[in-house]
């Protein structure tokens, strides 16, 4: 059978538009008579709120200020409704919009968002996700600040570690990361008709178009989306920013709106990596082979869930790294703060268990006096292989050669310095 | 309310602006010249990199008056009728372009490199696009693009297009 594609060099759809600056990103776009949107965001991390919005109002070239009160479904979320479009009675945290104000000019825009005031009544926050999930700790929603706990069982730990030979027990920890997509989000929203149209550089637009619908309580037929070029994303635009607050103000005023976010604001605007926090207890038996396994995954998802409950599962089921353990014991959790949220972003918990199961095969390795390679050699997954989880490896598993390749390459690397 | 005159892609402008805006909102918003992009506007990341009388600079810190009586090369200079630039030919070619909203100012930082050493080697190409930030590729195509782009020019003899 000849390929077409599978086997050939080709250039990429949408390179020559790119390659010439034709391509056509949200911020790009612009309309006869278009209004600008700015959001009015919260400087508190935890805090009651009593917003004024009358002094603002009366600044010439505002069209009008949207709040809570002009939503009719006030939620929204991938999983779980847990985000308000505006925030009604409070903030969770840096960032949490409140207010939108749509004006004939970007500066006045700004100028508006200035004159609107702000009352914060402080709660007192919680930023160390072993703190929220404590029974005392401040609470960020109506709900326990622990949103999810996956449990993975396998075998008899406690058996398995006493037959071990080594053992080692360590605490790993990683930090929040921001996907810094170069394109800041922006969109354009307008009227076609009865429909409302939003423009905006997205990972989901069946899913905005769904939530549009829901929170302005309109058809979905009514909604349309419309994904220009995307200035990268990596999880970053899987959650709804501006478009529910452009599709909103375009729907009651009628005329064409565009925001464009600064690099400032998109940093608060979007999700982050869970940072996790990883105790590990692995062992092994004398001849070099693993035995068990114990591990509690701690994920700080700040002050909304997005995607936790699916990163924190998977950082559960890849938590032994592909390595068959006999005994394995897995307690992942989610959790509250009042830090910035966390939600997808590249490997979606698959990318913080590395950190912890690779540091701890080196150092069982030492302690065994086995080179690290061979330890692993030794341990790894292969065709046939059960998984922690009882998934049998069936199809293609080729780690072995790919170990292989980078121990000759490091190998033939070293003899090349060393005849240099 | 100022006026400006300057020359764009070889064509001369008198703009008519605020005395606060910057020369890239200048581009964009009256030129509509999107182009070039603002991906942080702090002159950090190089989306907004054009070329002033030879010199790449972050139009996101230029003023817009201080582009009195300059010449500038934007993204949309680059192409010629007769065919893309060799730059453009080469990131396309290479695979070196994944979203693509560096590329405007990758792009024009390679020309400003090549226009003054048109063998370069990877640690000059990489110094000459070191004020550029990608989130895709991790730059190993762009460079490659570039090297490759070299040795067309050099070939060609001809800068402004096949």
């Amino acid at each position: 059978m000849e390929y077409k594609i599978v086997g050939h060099n080709i250039l990429r759809v949408d390179g020559l538009a790119k390659v010439t600056g034709k391509a056509t990103y949200p911020e790009d776009l612009y309309m006869e008579g278009m209004l600008y949107g700015k959001t009015l965001r919260s400087i508190k991390t935890h805090a009651y709120i009593t917003v004024d919005t009358k002094e603002a109002e009366k600044i010439d070239g505002v069209i009008k200020i949207f709040t809570h009160k002009d939503i009719p479904h006030n939620y929204y979320g991938v999983l779980f409704k847990d985000h308000e479009v505006f925030c009604s009675k409070k903030v969770r945290r840096i960032g949490d919009p409140i207010a939108f104000v749509v004006a004939i000019t970007e500066k006045i825009a700004e100028k508006a968002i200035k004159a609107i005031t702000v009352e914060y009544d402080e709660i007192e926050s919680v930023f160390d996700p072993v703190d929220a999930m404590k029974e005392d700790a401040p609470l960020i929603h109506d709900r326990s600040n622990i949103l999810y706990h996956y449990k993975l069982r396998r075998g008899n730990i406690e058996e398995a570690f006493q037959q071990c030979s080594v053992i080692v027990e360590n605490q790993y920890k990683t930090s929040m990361v921001d996907h810094a997509f170069l394109q800041p989000e922006a969109g354009l929203a307008y009227m076609e008709g009865d429909t409302v149209v939003v423009c905006a550089a997205t990972q989901y637009p069946h899913f905005d178009q769904l939530e549009i619908s829901e929170a302005l309580n309109i058809p979905q037929e009514k909604v349309k989306i419309i994904n220009p070029a995307v200035g990268g994303a990596f999880g970053g635009r899987e959650d709804i920013t501006l478009q529910i607050h452009l599709a909103l103000a375009t729907w009651v005023i009628g005329k064409p709106v565009k925001t464009v976010y600064s690099r400032e604001e998109s940093f608060v605007a979007h999700s982050k990596r869970h940072p996790m926090i990883m105790n590990y207890k692995t062992g092994a038996d004398a001849n070099g082979k693993l035995l068990a396994m114990e591990a509690n995954i701690i994920g700080d998802t700040g002050a909304y869930a997005s995607w936790a409950i699916n990163i924190m599962r998977k950082a559960g089921v890849h938590a032994t790294g592909p390595y068959e353990i006999p005994n394995v014991k897995v307690d992942s959790y989610a959790v509250y703060t009042n830090n910035p949220f966390a939600g997808a972003m590249r490997g979606f918990g698959a990318a913080q268990v590395p950190i912890a199961h690779e540091q701890q095969m080196d150092m069982l390795a030492e302690k065994l006096k086995i080179d690290p390679i061979t330890f692993r050699l030794n341990n790894c997954f292969k065709l046939g292989s059960t998984t922690a989880t009882g998934q049998v490896l069936e199809e293609s598993v080729p780690l072995i050669q790919c170990i292989e390749a980078v121990r000759h390459k490091l190998n033939s690397k070293a003899n090349d310095t060393e005849g240099v | 309310m100022k006026k400006i005159n300057l020359k764009v892609n070889g064509v001369d402008y008198s703009v008519e602006i605020e005395e606060d805006v910057r020369l890239l909102d200048v581009l964009r918003n009256q030129l509509r010249l999107t182009g070039t992009k603002e991906g942080c506007g702090e002159g950090e990341c190089g989306a907004c990199t054009i070329i002033m009388d030879g010199v790449t600079v972050n139009s996101c810190m230029v003023m817009a008056f201080q582009a009195e009586g300059k010449e500038i090369i934007t993204i949309e200079g680059m192409a010629t009728k007769s065919g893309l630039h060799p730059i453009q030919r080469a990131f396309l070619e290479e695979g070196a372009v994944q979203c693509g909203f560096c590329i405007p100012g990758m792009v024009l930082s390679a020309k400003a490199l090549l226009d003054k050493n048109l063998t370069p080697n990877r640690e000059e190409i990489r110094e000459a696009i070191s004020g550029n930030l990608c989130r895709c590729t991790g730059y190993n195509k762009i460079v490659d693009a570039i090297d490759k782009a070299s040795k067309y020019m050099g070939k060609e003899g001809d800068v402004n297009g096949i």
